[in-house]
């Protein structure tokens, strides 16, 4: 569904946002993007987005070199992908229902399927009833699950999540973790980035980290785990999880990955 | 691309209403901008018909003596209808010449009251086929007997200047005009701008769920053509009250016919499209510069 290609990226401030990131990401999968600030998880979103393009290297999403396609294709490789952010992004003078119908009226939806697509994802979301509310009138955690409303409403076929439990209480964000697990059983790829520990560690999926821009670890069924100190120790932990893993996919790519790893670090 | 009319209608009426004191303002602009514009066309158009007839109306005029005889009214009459040059001729007799006479002299009275039909001139007043040989047609008839005088009669120079005087006045009216233009250009230019900005989140949400550029942009670009268009028609109803006005002066000073409709048709849609073209050159410069699709 997703492949980095050997992907470098730097900004002309000089800051190196990724360097030679190469990963894998199959349909269905639920992947958390975990590093600190500036390590370059949003510059992997957006590049998934093709709101920046790669230096060098290529990146596949679903079947295509988005790195190749022309200006003018861009919106429609986003209609697969669906987008969720910290600040949620609603449009405070829109209703919640006339929020999540925005997102299919600028694709130009006939209005038949729009009001019956909007009503089953409210229902989905849990938010059937404020359909006529206001962004304002709602909580935060309301508010994010109208943005994962409104993400979800075309059925893309990845929804990428900026951090978006970063800013919810835990008993909020575990209600959008479920959200969102709920979101990926439908076959939907789910990637989120996030500093949240104890989601990550909780729901025990896949684990890709970044650090100054260089993948670190790739980790099935990973934890949070810390930075550079516990690195060697998150190192085998991959091992160990790649080995008991069932996941197959995982193998010989984090074995390169450690390779590459520890030659860095000498 | 299934942009469909609803959406891009009411976003347009949504922007405008929105932004409706900036609207306002370059709506306006453009509306004074083109009516000067549109006077100033139609000011050319009537003064350039109006020089065109008096120019055309290079004619000879055979005075006779009042008392010539009908033997020599009849010889110059022959020696009219065989000269080439003359396309037409009509007789003023004693009596018509006469009013003619009191209408020049209208500013005199006392010359006036000294003239009677008896002893006013009759005329021959001739349509030439070139105003340039008016000078050599005129000298056929010096000397002929019951000829008083052969006079050709130019466009006096008093028209020389009045056209020069409106081609100073039209060149002034258009440059104010294409000043107003070029501030109303950048008047919708900024309008759009703001536009642009007050929505920055709704087109933020538009290129994040996959927008097509032109579905963003197409509203923008219109607002910008219903501005210039709203302004072109307000200075189309202002150049129609002035060609009115124009109108009026034209049969009341010039005792000449007005303008032909056709013309100010011609003159009201150039206005409506240098204002359509102004809107949609500033939404278009807006919308390439300020929203980054």
């Amino acid at each position: 569904m997703i492949t980095f290609d050997n992907v470098t990226k730097s900004y002309i401030t000089g800051i190196d946002a990724l360097t030679g990131v190469s990963l894998e990401i199959d349909r269905g999968e639920f992947v958390f993007l975990v590093g600190a600030s500036g390590s370059g998880k949003t510059t992997f979103l957006k590049m998934l987005l093709r709101e920046e393009t790669p230096d060098s290297g290529t990146i596949w999403v679903a079947g295509r070199d988005i790195g190749r396609l022309p200006p003018a294709r861009i919106p429609y490789l986003r209609r697969n992908l669906g987008c969720v952010f910290q600040d949620f992004r609603l449009l405070p003078n829109k209703t919640v229902g006339e929020n999540v119908a925005f997102a299919l009226e600028v694709i130009g939806r006939p209005r038949g399927v729009i009001k019956t697509q909007v009503t089953q994802v409210l229902d989905l979301v849990g938010l059937g009833q404020k359909i006529d509310r206001r962004p304002h009138e709602l909580s935060g955690g309301e508010q994010q699950r109208v943005a994962i409303a409104r993400a979800f409403v075309n059925r893309p076929l990845i929804l990428l999540a900026d951090e978006p439990t970063g800013n919810l209480d835990p008993a909020t964000s575990s209600g959008i973790m479920k959200l969102l697990e709920r979101i990926n059983k439908t076959g939907t790829t789910v990637v989120m980035a996030t500093h949240d520990v104890g989601i990550v560690d909780e729901m025990r999926r896949r684990v890709i980290q970044l650090e100054h821009g260089h993948l670190v670890r790739d980790q099935a069924r990973g934890i949070y785990g810390e930075a550079s100190e516990t690195q060697s120790r998150s190192i085998s932990s991959i091992a160990v999880g790649a080995v008991a893993g069932d996941d197959e996919y995982e193998t010989g790519f984090v074995e390169r990955r450690q390779v590459r790893a520890r030659r860095g670090r000498r | 691309m299934a942009v469909s009319f609803d959406y891009v209608a009411k976003e347009t009426m949504a922007n405008l209403w929105r932004n409706r004191v900036m609207a306002l303002a370059a709506v306006l602009t453009v509306a004074v901008s083109l009516s000067l514009v549109g006077t100033a066309l139609l000011l050319r158009q009537v003064v350039n018909r109006q020089i065109g007839q008096w120019s055309s109306n290079v004619s000879l005029q055979v005075f006779m003596n009042a008392n010539a005889t009908p033997q020599q009214l009849n010889e110059v009459k022959v020696l009219i209808s065989q000269e080439p040059q003359i396309t037409s001729c009509s007789y003023l007799n004693h009596e018509r010449s006469y009013q003619q006479a009191r209408q020049v002299l209208a500013g005199e009275p006392t010359a006036l009251q000294a003239l009677t039909p008896a002893i006013t001139p009759t005329v021959y007043r001739c349509q030439l086929q070139n105003a340039n040989d008016a000078p050599a047609v005129a000298s056929i008839f010096t000397g002929v007997p019951g000829v008083f005088q052969g006079h050709a009669q130019y466009p006096a120079q008093s028209i020389r200047t009045m056209q020069k005087i409106t081609n100073i006045l039209q060149v002034v009216l258009l440059a104010i005009a294409i000043v107003l233009l070029i501030s109303s250009l950048v008047l919708i230019l900024n309008a759009i701008r703001m536009a642009i900005f007050a929505r920055r989140r709704e087109v933020s949400v538009m290129k994040l769920v996959g927008a097509t550029n032109w579905f963003i942009r197409i509203p923008f670009m219109l607002e910008g053509l219903v501005q210039g268009l709203i302004g072109a028609i307000v200075a189309a109803g202002i150049v129609l009250l002035s060609n009115i006005g124009v109108n009026y002066l034209v049969r009341h000073y010039l005792s000449s016919s007005t303008l032909p409709v056709s013309q100010l048709v011609v003159t009201e849609v150039v206005v409506v499209v240098i204002g359509v073209l102004v809107g949609v050159i500033g939404s278009t410069v807006a919308v390439r510069q300020f929203l980054d699709v």
